[in-house]
């Protein structure tokens, strides 16, 4: 039966030689390989699960009176969009779970994705031949925040119809074309009845099908360059050390799915994500305090809150820089300077050779540094933007939190990037090369009968020993019995 | 391999054991209490008919409590114990306290019987604590203050009869979310004052709340919202802000996404551990 | 290494290596039948007790059946339920995935395998002759019909303006002066959101209300938020004395930072705080801005009070409202 399918799919496309190697293909075993699988498989629930909410989202922003089952909206105008949102929440079966583990999926991939790239960017494996899909990665990122405030606001409650509100002020603050963009965005002036629509097909289908193509194309190239690796016994520049895709990596990952399925199921079933009924429709005139976007939105909203109204107005224009920098221009060079990073790094370094082995942290303390500071940066404009909850939390005033973090945005990555030099310099210690460093042993001191003492080194697990056997290719049938 | 894997799922069904009921508990009473109020609730819509300032409370005269002359001796002395030292032997103010004479009943009844008064301290915004006093020493500093001088609007009897709970949420995200939140939880504001939870709010401190504006609060006058709205948005407060519907599991306290992108951080976290034992870790 | 030489020589090199190591792990010896030169302690499993393994997995999985059957059983029985459907569909996914990770970490052989890697870059030649055919090929083509290359790219360039057009064009109507504009005109009345109109005694001094141009009440762009701040006339900056007759004064409600309502009324200290990003504005100043990111004040409409008491606007408002943009001056 297999063999005729196996037959018949080969004389038609000839996979057997390609389908053989790709069921060799070594995945090395450090589990920080496997972060990107977390956005993979978040990714995969976003799908499901959004295919199941467009059967009953409704994206128009029709006025119609709602007659469902949450009693303190019955008899209330509003959107179909929001309506049909109550609806999956409280009329459709398992709507609830769906909405919320959907919207779960979007926190978690989005975070995931920023882990994944957070272990690229430290252990340098972004360095050629491998910048390309750095820059895939990259874009991966992006479009998953703007995806991610897209879906946000498509069921047009309170809160995330203010957010819309401030969509709009930021496209309409750049110089020269933002009016005009704002006002082909949401087809005229705000509010309009178009963004909601318009959201939607960008939501559900083409930013979707960009982000898959591109997870595609991000793993054709994994494939194609063959994964990095950590410097260890038996590895090279030349070989991937770990366990073939087919029986290890398969059952490995596939059970890692499974998990990042029930974790985000569980936690749309258990806890409470953007409770839209709670909020009430959007009207543009009604607002609640407390608004935060959703988390990997945060950079983006601190940076509005602590930026210096610094706008321009002259010779008959204005530039409002108080919302042009944070809002358009700060994406914009992080993004490029993200997409241009291995660039700039190969040129500061003049290091044009191809790597395969990782870098540890340690032995790049500039690029360490460097990164923890970035990383400060953003993560001090993340905190901004819950000023007000901050101030509420530890019960200090609004002015002080805002200028702390306007002073804070600045001090904070040369710190964390100057006490990370520090680190990498202690840890790294020693001059020799990595390879050549035998590995270090725990000591054991025994006394003697005698009172002498003496000592040996251990192996700190006994069992680590049996992974220092000489890797080999896989064989072709892995079945003990079988080769016996 | 271990055992303990098992304890895993175990350990979630645990959390399910204790949470279901706890959430099933939460929206539990509001779907019913909301369903009695529906049932019962009048189908005309906003009565424009205001409650007037002082005349009308004559005419509306169920409609407050009337504090009999006879607390006046009591409140005298209570207030000279605990008031006057901030607010003056005639409550005309000082330096330290402002004026209190003809701001009306329910002012008084509203910052003592939050506990919001008396202060051990000046500060920038008192803050609710249990009252010193008890209720009918309360009314007796009330009535004693409301004798130095009339005016203001007098201590309401609140009536959710009728009260109509899609109008009230209305109101609600018009003329109190801006401060209070969308799910009353409350906020810091600017210069260190600060919007307080609802949720601990009886009605008749709603009531005084919103037609009196403590403190650094609007004030809205039966021109503003009738007294039918003002019962409508108590309505509101009283069930869905108070017992929110959280049939979506634990409600992280209601304010949203900075609780939630932590609550999916946390998740992450979890992830990572579990790679960190399919994975090798040398 | 080639191919070729890729060969999968089991037995010859884990013969020598492997002694010591079986003895450190006992079992292994035991389970595998014993062959001259068959064990590869890469194929064993890690699993020092793989039967105890096994008992886990098959709990596991067990547990993940019975999750999923729970689901089944819930979803059929109509409960609306989201606590119990998560948990049931989570627990069975989580036991089920973790079951068969654990086949895959423990039981699966655990090698360590290598791949090798070849150079990506192809040989000096090949990459010549890629070169060649497509620069080659390619001046062969425009040998002498440079100007049909021309016109053609000519031609596509203005497909690709063209067909941009109706994608970017159509999608809304150019601005012009709609920013500048609100529908307050000269003597609207001022209205609530369901249409009240706004008299003289609406309002308690302290109080604030949000209000529209008559017909116009819920609109994004003319919101306004009232307020009264004492019950005199009040002059927020030299030029505004007639403004705020008997205390009420309106501003713009969008702030002149990111559009959002300004609706939080500190009312002892007279300032509007806008919720989104903490701009702090001056009531008695004209709405200055006092703190946060807001770059100018809220624009001010001047009011009057006609003879039957009703709330009316002077006129519009003189400057544009909400944030900046690039025309406006």
């Amino acid at each position: 039966m297999i063999d005729q399918a196996l037959g018949w799919l080969d004389e038609r496309l000839g996979v057997s030689k390609s389908g053989k190697k790709f069921l060799d293909k070594i995945f090395p075993d450090h589990w920080s390989f496997m972060l990107g699988e977390i956005a993979l498989y978040s990714f995969v629930v976003l799908v499901l699960t959004g295919v199941f909410l467009t059967l009953y989202y409704v994206p128009s922003t029709k006025e119609v009176i709602y007659h469902g089952r949450y009693l303190p909206l019955v008899g209330k105008r509003m959107s179909e969009a929001y309506a049909s949102t109550l609806h999956i929440s409280f009329g459709v079966r398992v709507g609830l779970l769906m909405r919320q583990t959907h919207h779960w999926a979007a926190d978690v991939f989005v975070a995931a994705i920023a882990v994944h790239m957070i272990r690229v960017f430290f252990t340098g494996a972004y360095r050629k031949p491998r910048e390309l899909n750095w820059i895939i990665g990259v874009t991966l990122l992006m479009l998953a925040i703007v995806n991610g405030f897209i879906g946000y606001s498509l069921p047009d409650d309170l809160i995330s119809g203010t957010g819309i509100r401030i969509a709009f002020s930021i496209t309409e603050s750049i110089p020269l074309v933002g009016s005009y963009l704002a006002f082909f965005l949401f087809g005229g002036n705000y509010p309009g009845t178009a963004i909601i629509p318009r959201f939607f097909i960008l939501h559900v289908l083409i930013l979707p099908a960009i982000i898959a193509v591109l997870i595609g194309a991000h793993m054709g190239l994994l494939i194609r360059h063959k994964h990095t690796q950590f410097p260890g016994p038996g590895r090279s520049e030349d070989n991937v050390v770990g366990s073939p895709l087919w029986p290890n990596f398969a059952a490995k990952t596939t059970g890692f799915q499974l998990i990042v399925f029930g974790v985000l199921f569980a936690l749309g079933g258990l806890i409470q994500i953007n409770p839209i009924w709670q909020f009430g429709p959007y009207l543009p005139y009604k607002v609640s305090y407390a608004v935060q976007p959703d988390w990997y939105m945060g950079w983006l909203d601190g940076a509005l809150r602590i930026m210096p109204s610094w706008e321009f107005a002259g010779f008959g224009h204005t530039i409002p820089f108080e919302v042009f920098l944070p809002g358009v221009v700060l994406p914009l060079v992080t993004t490029l300077f993200f997409f241009a990073w291995p660039f700039i790094e190969e040129r500061f370094t003049g290091d044009h050779a191809p790597h395969h082995l990782l870098d540890r942290p340690r032995d790049r303390p500039l690029r360490t540094s460097f990164g923890a500071a970035v990383l400060a940066f953003y993560v001090v404009l993340f905190g901004a933007s819950s000023t007000d909850v901050i101030a509420n939390f530890f019960h200090i005033t609004l002015n002080t939190v805002l200028w702390s973090f306007r002073f804070l945005v600045v001090i904070v990555p040369i710190v964390v990037g100057v006490i990370t030099n520090r680190i990498c310099h202690e840890l790294a210690g020693t001059a020799q090369p990595r390879e050549a460093r035998p590995r270090r042993m725990p000591n054991v001191i025994v006394r003697s009968d005698e009172g002498g003492y003496e000592t040996y080194p251990v192996s700190p697990y006994p069992e680590d020993e049996a992974i220092e056997l000489e890797p080999e290719p896989v064989p072709v049938n892995v079945d003990q019995d079988a080769t016996a | 391999m271990k055992a303990y894997h098992l304890l895993i799922p175990i350990a979630l069904v645990a959390i399910v054991a204790v949470v279901g009921p706890l959430s099933s508990d939460a929206h539990g009473p509001t779907l019913a209490s909301s369903t009695a109020v529906l049932s019962s609730r009048d189908s005309t819509a906003l009565s424009n008919a205001g409650d007037g300032s002082s005349t009308s409370s004559k005419k509306h005269a169920s409609n407050v409590i009337h504090l009999p002359k006879s607390y006046i001796p009591e409140g005298r002395i209570l207030f000279e114990e605990s008031c006057a030292s901030c607010h003056g032997p005639t409550a005309e103010g000082s330096s330290r306290a402002p004026n209190l004479v003809g701001l009306g009943e329910a002012t008084i009844d509203f910052w003592l019987s939050t506990g919001r008064m008396p202060l051990s301290a000046p500060t920038v915004q008192p803050v609710e604590k249990p009252p010193r006093f008890n209720k009918k020493q309360i009314l007796e500093i009330v009535a004693f203050v409301h004798s130095l001088g009339p005016g203001g609007p007098g201590i309401p009897r609140v009536n959710l009869h009728g009260a109509n709970l899609a109008n009230g949420q209305s109101l609600f995200t018009l003329n109190c979310a801006a401060c209070h939140t969308v799910t009353g939880s409350g906020d810091m504001l600017a210069n260190g004052v600060f919007a307080p939870s609802l949720h601990i709010a009886t009605p008749r401190e709603i009531y005084e709340a919103i037609r009196t504006g403590p403190g650094n609060m609007p004030r809205f006058g039966p021109n503003t919202l009738s007294r039918k709205q003002v019962e409508d948005i108590i309505d509101y407060v009283r069930g869905p802000i108070q017992h929110p519907n959280n049939r979506g599991g634990i409600g992280l306290g209601g304010v949203g996404p900075v609780a939630e992108g932590f609550v999916a951080m946390l998740a992450l976290a979890g992830l990572i551990l579990v790679v960190f034992w399919i994975g090798e870790r040398s | 290494m080639t191919e070729e030489s890729m060969s999968y020589n089991v037995g010859e090199s884990a013969g020598a290596s492997t002694e010591s190591l079986l003895n450190d792990s006992g079992e292994v010896d035991e389970a595998a039948p014993s062959g001259p030169s068959a064990l590869d302690p890469r194929l064993a499993p890690i699993a020092k007790n793989p039967e105890r393994v096994e008992k886990v997995i098959v709990g596991l999985f067990v547990l993940g059946l019975l999750g999923f059957a729970a689901f089944g059983a819930l979803y059929w029985h109509g409960g609306r339920q989201p606590q119990l459907e998560g948990v049931f569909i989570g627990v069975g996914l989580m036991s089920l995935g973790f079951g068969l990770s654990s086949w895959g970490k423990y039981l699966m052989p655990r090698g360590p395998f290598v791949e090798e890697r070849h150079p990506l870059a192809s040989e000096p030649q090949a990459q010549e002759e890629f070169k060649e055919a497509l620069v080659g090929r390619g001046k062969y083509v425009l040998k002498r019909r440079g100007f049909l290359a021309g016109l053609m790219g000519l031609a596509a360039t203005v497909f690709a303006i063209v067909a941009a057009f109706p994608f970017i064009r159509s999608l809304g109507p150019v601005p012009g002066d709609i920013l500048d504009k609100t529908s307050w005109k000269r003597g609207s009345r001022l209205v609530t959101a369901d249409g009240r109109p706004v008299k003289v005694d609406t309002l308690q001094v302290g109080g604030i209300l949000t209000v529209f141009p008559e017909g116009h009440a819920g609109s994004a762009i003319a919101q306004t938020v009232l307020i009264r701040a004492a019950d005199v006339s009040i002059t927020t900056k030299p030029g505004r004395e007639s403004w705020a007759p008997e205390g009420y004064i309106a501003y713009s409600k969008v702030c002149t930072h990111a559009g959002c309502p300004v609706g939080l009324y500190q009312e002892q200290t007279q300032q509007l705080l806008c919720p989104c990003h903490q701009s702090l504005f001056n009531v008695l100043d004209g709405a200055q801005p006092v703190f946060g990111p807001a770059p100018r004040p809220l624009p001010q409409l001047p009011l009057m009070i006609d003879s039957e008491g009703f709330l009316r606007a002077q006129r519009g408002y003189e400057v544009p409202i909400g944030p900046g943009f690039w025309s406006r001056s």
